[in-house]
């Protein structure tokens, strides 16, 4: 007997996820999108792959993978749909991540496995009206109470809110003392006090459901604090670089998509009696998108091998989910150019991605914010 | 049931080109993947296990990237893969492929039940999986719809022209698979990244663990050669029927039986 090299797990990975995605996701991405619903089914058959345990260890029903493994699942999702690719990288990292770093064992068993195995959907709640890019203006309150906390406050733009059994929410418990009285608890769907609001009507991302979320003198159970007391803001800091980094593979996906349907359509639309692939400004438009997607690939998942290093990544992070989302917007419009007209037909689903790709420019922080941040960690502020 | 399924790595056909100059397949920068119809066999393979206990051993010729195919299966959930990777045995045809396969399922010795795809999607030969039974000495059943596992015996739907079957066979027994058996499942995750482990229960087989000689296998054991791959010209000669219906099927008629086309009785 003699040894053969093995494969790289992620190779393995992205070969399995390209193959789901073709067979699974592209088939049923425009019905799904015109659904305009959570795809239980689809979450369901994602579960089944065991994605959503990606991160995690295998104590807890998980594959005890890397970020690079996770970024790879999520791009290969996000070429077929960015619905699936969004709510699978909440199921992945925002809405499970803080319950499973500090949860107790019992809520691991009755909340965290389930979610792992695909049967309960977790949400994550940051946002507030006057309180997104500015975390401090968070005004949901959380105040002690014997052996419990009594929530109030609001909530909104919160993915999966509508379908989520459970809830990771960022309350504040001393405005006193700003962003250090920032603390994440942990919310179940049926709690007394607390209310979903009807799903939004959006523009993209349509097969993943997002509303808001109220609270009315909702009682936890002390231990529903996950972290200790005011580690909130450090502990989301902690998974930043994670959250942006997914962000770019999420992009790289779209822009991928994009990218093929508009190399397919440049080979096969002629116009003058030759393929519209043969001008020079449609040769242009593919050159841009192809590079752009190999400069997107080389900073994303150069990124990605540092987070696995246990290296601080945040510049990196931040640098590359600025380009990658950007590389999405702007390869899903060149798509709308090379398809001409038909670009504005729902029958073709390049509209899809114009109206998708605007999803990536918010989560992770906004290209405006996220330029502030790169100078600033450049030493410039 | 202690299972053995035969597992091909074959080039994923919806890349495929062919060289218009050598009339060979352009395999450079094209992915390789299990053979649809086998991910189905090792499927079966799975169900029955879950459902009767026993043990899922996944074997597979050819190079060494062929491991891949192995990794795969076993975050399908198989227990064991067997690569069997030898120079010697390069070049083989149906024949030579299935005496290298059978050496190698003597020698795992335990089992019940082999499984394997009808045909692989490269070579359409459907010849692996009977002459692989024969060599072992063992029925076969192929075109398997529909399986089901006794005591000692197992209970097959085939899928005939017309029709179809229903056939027992004593166990130990070689089944071959339709892809209406039944759903493959994905890889998952978790197992995709422990096939790549140094203890994956994967071992590496050559021509001198199987006992076997070089004239027995690969090219030199081949009773087949192949001497030109081509793509057949579609030319064709088009000719347009008018008039009544009734005036263009005489005609259709006239023109097959010019060419001696069999009408039927």
């Amino acid at each position: 007997m003699f040894n053969i090299p093995k494969p790289k797990p992620e190779d393995l990975i992205r070969k399995t996820f390209a193959r789901f995605t073709d067979e699974e996701i592209i088939p049923r991405a425009r019905e799904m999108d015109e659904a305009n619903q959570f795809p239980r089914w689809m979450f369901e058959k994602v579960a089944t792959t065991g994605a959503f345990g990606i991160r995690y260890p295998k104590s807890v029903g998980g594959a005890g993978g890397t970020t690079t493994q996770f970024c790879v699942i999520v791009e290969e999702l996000a070429r077929g749909s960015m619905s699936v690719a969004a709510f699978t990288a909440m199921q992945c990292l925002m809405g499970t991540n803080f319950l499973f770093e500090y949860g107790t064992p019992d809520q691991h068993e009755r909340l965290l496995k389930p979610a792992i195995r695909g049967e309960k959907v977790a949400s994550f709640a940051l946002t507030e009206a006057d309180a997104a890019t500015d975390l401090g203006g968070v005004k949901t309150m959380a105040r002690p109470d014997g052996d419990s906390w009594i929530i109030n406050g609001s909530k909104t733009w919160i993915t999966n809110a509508p379908v989520a059994d459970f809830y990771t929410v960022l309350c504040q418990t001393d405005k006193s003392k700003g962003l250090k009285g920032l603390n994440f608890f942990l919310i179940e769907r049926g709690t007394p006090g607390l209310y979903v609001s009807k799903k939004f009507d959006k523009l993209g991302t349509r097969a993943t459901e997002i509303s808001e979320l109220a609270f009315t003198d909702v009682r936890i159970p002390f231990e529903n604090r996950l972290g200790r007391e005011g580690a909130g803001v450090g502990n989301l800091l902690r998974i930043l670089a994670v959250i942006r980094v997914m962000t770019a593979a999420l992009s790289i996906g779209l822009a991928r998509a994009a990218y093929d349907h508009s190399k397919r359509y440049a080979l096969e639309r002629f116009q003058f009696g030759k393929r519209i692939g043969s001008f020079q400004l449609v040769q242009q438009k593919i050159a841009n998108m192809a590079t752009d997607i190999w400069a997107s690939e080389l900073m994303t998942y150069k990124t990605c091998e540092m987070i696995d290093r246990g290296e601080r990544a945040l510049k990196e992070a931040s640098m590359a989910k600025y380009f990658a989302s950007e590389v999405a917007c702007r390869a899903s419009d060149e798509a709308t150019r090379i398809f001409g007209a038909y670009s504005y037909s729902m029958e073709y689903d390049v509209q899809r991605f114009y109206r998708d790709c605007r999803f990536l420019l918010f989560g992770g922080g906004t290209s405006e914010i996220l330029q502030t941040i790169i100078s600033r960690e450049c030493g410039v502020f | 049931m202690d299972i053995v399924v035969l597992v091909k790595q074959v080039p994923n056909t919806t890349e495929v080109r062919i060289d218009p100059k050598t009339g060979n397949l352009i395999r450079e920068g094209v992915e390789s993947i299990i053979n649809p119809e086998d991910r189905h066999a090792l499927e079966a393979a799975l169900q029955i296990r879950d459902n009767t206990g026993g043990k899922v051993t996944v074997l597979s010729m050819g190079p060494p990237q062929a491991i891949d195919g192995i990794c795969e299966a076993l975050a399908m959930g198989a227990d064991r893969g067997i690569l069997l990777s030898d120079r010697i045995f390069a070049g083989a045809d149906t024949w030579a492929t299935s005496t290298t396969l059978g050496r190698a399922i003597r020698k795992i010795e335990q089992f019940d039940l082999v499984l394997a795809g009808r045909q692989a999607v490269d070579g359409d030969t459907a010849q692996i999986g009977p002459q692989v039974a024969e060599y072992l000495g063992i029925p076969q059943l192929t075109y398997v719809q529909k399986l089901e596992v006794r005591e000692g015996a197992v209970i097959a739907e085939r899928a005939l022209e017309d029709g179809c079957e229903h056939i027992e066979a004593p166990t130990p027994v070689l089944v071959t698979v339709l892809s209406s058996l039944n759903e493959p499942r994905y890889p998952t995750v978790a197992g995709l990244i422990d096939s790549t482990r140094p203890r994956a229960p994967i071992e590496i087989w050559n021509g001198a663990d199987l006992g076997v000689k070089a004239y027995e296998v690969g090219l030199a054991g081949s009773l087949t050669q192949v001497v030109k791959t081509f793509t057949p010209k579609g030319a064709r000669n088009t000719q347009y029927l008018e008039g009544s219906p009734a005036a263009v099927a005489a005609q259709l008629i006239d023109a097959l039986r010019k060419k001696e086309i069999r009408l039927g009785e």
